[in-house]
């Protein structure tokens, strides 16, 4: 239940902020809107039995800022090799494992690969991921695990 | 004056940044290697557009929207990319790397 109150009131200040009125009408239009979603996620749990919770805790503000310098980081990366010989291209593909990690840490894994430039979570299943590497040092680096310990302490706490 | 001068050059890079996910494009030779290049496009280039934009605005709704729209697409690109990236390989495309190497194996 406590979740579905956090849900409304993220939901209501969504809402404030991407219209910026404050006229009865459309602040009416707005708790309408909000007690809807409500009603759908509260129906939608108790049918698929995975109480969506947000992500708002402080590790994951952390693991984003963390994840925001990778990006910086490896976009250098790959502008060096964009406007180099494209002789020192070595793609590389590999299979990660991820057996054994809830769903939504999957998920957010295989999104941050994606979002690093350099790295393409290519396929995703039960138990691998497969990554396409622009430079197969970073299939290494991904091997070496840092993204994931840090993947899965964010969404681990919550869970 | 030094948001400006500050913005200016988030502005910058962030066209440059783009412009080099183009060159990318054009220039990696296969399919896999292009997703990448586009994907220097998807992330750091919208990232320093969008923080160059929000400090041009008074930091009022408008730049909350703008921030609405980078994680927006922080959250739609990756997933666009890995969509084309999983149908193109179900779709039996080979990377480069096992192009070169056609006998190690034939992993779906």
């Amino acid at each position: 239940m406590a979740h579905l109150m956090i849900w409304a009131l993220v939901l209501a200040v969504f809402w404030l902020l991407l219209s910026g009125f404050f006229k009865t009408l459309l602040l009416s239009f707005g708790l309408i809107s909000v007690v809807l979603v409500v009603f759908l996620i509260r129906r939608m749990d108790t049918t698929d039995n995975q109480p969506q919770k947000l992500p708002l805790s402080f590790s994951f503000f952390r693991y984003v800022i963390w994840l925001l310098g990778q990006i910086a980081l490896s976009s250098l990366e790959v502008t060096k090799l964009v406007w180099g010989s494209s002789k020192k291209l070595s793609p590389a593909i590999a299979k990660l494992p991820v057996a054994n990690t809830p769903e939504k840490t999957r998920v957010l894994y295989a999104n941050s690969i994606t979002l690093t430039p350099g790295t393409l979570s290519v396929d995703i299943d039960e138990e691998h991921v497969t990554v396409h590497a622009l430079d197969a040092q970073s299939i290494k680096s991904l091997e070496a695990g840092e993204m994931a310990t840090k993947v899965s302490s964010v969404t681990g706490a919550k869970n | 004056m030094i948001l400006e001068t500050l913005s200016t050059l988030f502005l910058v890079l962030g066209a440059f940044f783009s412009f080099t996910g183009v060159i990318g494009l054009f220039k990696f030779p296969d399919f896999f290697t292009r997703v990448h290049a586009a994907s220097v496009t998807d992330s750091i280039a919208t990232i320093l557009i969008i923080f160059g934009l929000i400090l041009r605005t008074d930091f009022g709704l408008v730049a909350v929207k703008l921030l609405f729209i980078l994680i927006f697409m922080l959250l739609t690109s990756p997933t666009a990319s890995h969509a084309l990236a999983k149908s193109a390989r179900h779709g039996g495309l080979l990377t480069l790397a096992e192009t070169r190497a056609p006998k190690k194996e034939d992993n779906d």
